[in-house]
């Protein structure tokens, strides 16, 4: 069953990109890739993912930077930001609750528990 | 001594000394009455002679006699006596019996006499003193008569009425002069008293003495009072210079005592302020002043803010007089930008109190915090980093297992990956868990090697061994160097190989396919020395820096991580260190790295047995 959809996956490890690769493909949603927060940012701006799942420890250009950098970008098109992370303080969570359309999920995370929250999503989107 | 009695002795004294003095004037006026008799004893028989004898003769003669009669009875004449040339009384005025009283040789020579004679004597009967005056009558030359008169001093009475008013005005003025001293000396004395009294008060309380005895003429008991007191105060006295001797050596101790805190204060090594309650500095350190750049003098009682002119640390201060009822101490970290520049200090502020409640002061406290400051954000990034490198392998597990066991990997290939995938994250896992543990013990000091004899060819076979598929991999070639005579080293066999091959690995790694690797073995200055030498990409000097730190991973883009802990040259040189060897490390980006890896001989080890 394909969909529409994009999501984008940004993380420095393959394995993270494997599997959430896999995960979204199966359930028909276009896949792209990025090594770090630069290539992501990229991707984002020119391709216009629906779905963006990103790590924050990563090379070049963090995870956070880039949300900020991708918050404004929200006003003209809204899409999903997924913050996969180690650790969350409060001073996190407050900054989180200040992006639009941004969640966390907790490293080890549950595959499947992402996909439900990107259904709803867009269940919610349509 | 009284006064009474010395009234009484005056008194009696007065009377002697008029009684001297009566004397005295008596033997005057006796003296003054012989001189007057003489005198007039003199002229009167001077004046009788100039008579013609003829006018004594006859009728004249009664004449003569009432006119003598007159003088004489007034004047203490006694006796007249005329005689003419041949001795024969003419006339002869003379009481009773008083001639037969008149020595003869008193006769003789007057009538003998030329001249004038004058001789006092004594009357036979009774003892009076007669004075005889005679003189010649002279008349045309020739001697014709003699005239004798006797006078007699007048009494002289000690009781006259002149006598008796002069005493008695000497009298008065004298005891009147006395009781005029008297008077005056006691109330010259009474100030005198009043100052004794004080003093006596002042050593014993009252007047002891004064107070017992009879309320005038106390000269005595004042003396005695003033001689108590005198020797009380001499005590007191005493007492004060031996105390003085005592605060002498006790502020002699004292002195000692706070030198002794000052040296205290100024051998430690962070700086202390002490303060009084205004603010004001009381006590500064060395360390203090060294770092303020300051001369004590010119700061001791100098407020605190003029001399830390620290807007940061002032306001920390002052924040910490209002938690002056929790009386807890807590600190800011802060810097010296100018004086120290690149170092933490850690401020502390505590209350000084005297007793429980009494706040007298502050003491301000100053470490350098620097290193501690360095190690805390180290134990930090590492937490972090460990983190990240438990949880990254941590996640793939998991989250392939869940597909799996979700039944979304359909394609058995892709199922075999998976399985491997976990299987090689849980061996990541637990070498990183190993790495950790052994890093951890051998940083706490709680490793034990087994030191035992190692054969540096056996090692290096061994070595090469370990790392020989992952290079065959890539087609890397490893060179071996070898020298003619394998030396021995003493050491844990497996901890050296460890540190060895993590070396090796990480040459492997970093280096690309159909590179070389250069492992070299040989002895020099009584160590083992092992060289290993790549045509890998090589780094920076920035990486070089930091390539023993934990978890460091290199910004090199071409350099990717994956299969290492991040532990492993952190570990190698804690080994190195354990075997009191050395390592070193060369490289240029873009041409290799070399490792220098020095271990010390077996014999080091015997030769220190």
């Amino acid at each position: 069953m394909e969909n529409n959809k994009k999501v984008l996956v940004i993380d420095d490890e393959a394995q993270i990109r494997r599997v959430l690769e896999l995960k979204f493909k199966n359930r028909g949603y276009q896949v792209i890739m990025a090594k770090n927060g630069e290539q992501g940012f990229d991707i984002i701006q020119k391709q216009k993912p629906d779905i963006v799942i990103s790590d924050i420890n990563m090379p070049i250009m963090d995870g956070k930077t880039l949300c900020e950098k991708t918050n404004g970008l929200k006003k003209y098109r809204s899409f999903l930001t997924i913050i996969i992370t180690a650790r969350i303080n409060p001073e996190d969570r407050d900054w989180i609750d200040t992006l639009q359309d941004t969640l966390f999920m907790e490293k080890p995370f549950s595959p499947a528990r992402i996909v439900e929250a990107v259904e709803q999503y867009i269940g919610g989107q349509g | 001594m009284q006064f009474k009695r010395i009234g009484i002795a005056l008194l009696v004294f007065t009377l002697v000394g008029i009684g001297i003095f009566t004397q005295i004037l008596i033997r005057q006026e006796e003296k003054e009455s012989t001189q007057d008799i003489y005198y007039k004893g003199n002229q009167l028989v001077s004046l009788i002679s100039l008579h013609s004898i003829h006018d004594f003769e006859g009728g004249k003669h009664d004449f003569f006699i009432r006119t003598i009669m007159e003088y004489t009875s007034c004047q203490g004449l006694v006796y007249c006596f005329i005689y003419d040339r041949n001795g024969k009384p003419i006339v002869s005025l003379t009481p009773g019996n008083l001639e037969s009283e008149i020595p003869n040789h008193i006769q003789t020579e007057s009538l003998a006499a030329m001249g004038s004679t004058y001789q006092p004597f004594k009357t036979m009967g009774s003892g009076h003193k007669i004075y005889e005056f005679s003189r010649a009558i002279f008349e045309n030359g020739e001697k014709t008569g003699t005239v004798r008169i006797g006078l007699k001093p007048p009494s002289i009475s000690i009781i006259s009425m002149q006598r008796v008013s002069l005493m008695a005005m000497i009298a008065f003025f004298i005891i009147s002069a006395v009781i005029i001293v008297y008077y005056g000396f006691v109330k010259y004395l009474k100030p005198l008293e009043q100052f004794v009294e004080n003093i006596s008060n002042t050593h014993n309380g009252s007047a002891t003495v004064l107070n017992n005895s009879s309320k005038n003429f106390r000269i005595a008991p004042m003396m005695e009072e003033f001689k108590n007191s005198m020797v009380q105060f001499k005590k007191r006295v005493e007492k004060i210079e031996t105390n003085n001797k005592d605060l002498a050596s006790k502020v002699g101790v004292l002195r000692f005592e706070k030198n002794q805190v000052t040296n205290i204060l100024n051998s430690i090594n962070f700086g202390i302020i002490i303060t009084d309650i205004q603010d004001n500095v009381g006590h500064i350190n060395d360390y203090m002043l060294n770092l303020l750049n300051i001369a004590r003098p010119d700061v001791m009682d100098q407020p605190l803010e003029e001399i830390i002119q620290h807007p940061e640390i002032i306001s920390f201060i002052s924040q910490q007089e209002r938690l002056e009822h929790a009386r807890a101490s807590t600190h800011i970290d802060t810097e010296f930008a100018e004086r120290a520049p690149g170092k933490t200090f850690r401020i502390s502020c505590s209350l000084l109190m005297d007793g429980e409640t009494a706040v007298i002061g502050k003491i301000i406290m100053l470490n350098n915090v620097t290193r501690e400051k360095a190690a805390e954000k180290a134990t930090l990034e590492f937490t972090a980093h460990l983190s990240h490198e438990l949880i990254t392998p941590l996640t793939t597990i998991k989250s392939y297992s869940e597909m799996l066991m979700d039944g979304e990997i359909e394609d058995s290939e892709t199922q075999k990956e998976f399985y491997n995938t976990i299987n090689s994250e849980t061996s990541r896992l637990s070498r990183l868990i190993k790495d950790l543990l052994n890093l951890s013990k051998i940083q706490m000091g709680s490793l034990t090697l087994n030191k035992g004899l190692v054969k540096s060819d056996w090692f290096f076979g061994d070595c090469i061994a370990a790392v020989e598929g992952a290079a065959q991999e890539k087609n890397i070639s490893i060179q071996k160097h070898l020298p003619d005579n394998f030396p021995s080293l003493m050491g844990d066999k497996d901890q050296l190989k460890g540190a060895v091959i993590n070396i090796l690995s990480n040459a492997v790694k970093y280096t690309p396919t159909n590179g070389e690797i250069h492992f070299s073995l040989k002895e020099e200055n009584n160590r083992v020395i092992f060289d290993i030498k790549d045509t890998g990409y090589g780094m920076s000097e920035e990486d070089l820096s930091h390539i023993f730190d934990k978890f460091y991973r290199s910004s090199n883009p071409q350099i990717v991580e994956q299969q290492g802990t991040g532990l492993g040259l952190a570990i190698t040189s804690e080994i190195i260190a354990l075997h009191e060897g050395e390592i070193e490390v060369q490289s240029e980006p873009g041409n290799g790295t070399r490792f220098t890896v020095k271990i010390p001989k077996e014999e080091y080890y015997l030769g220190k047995q």
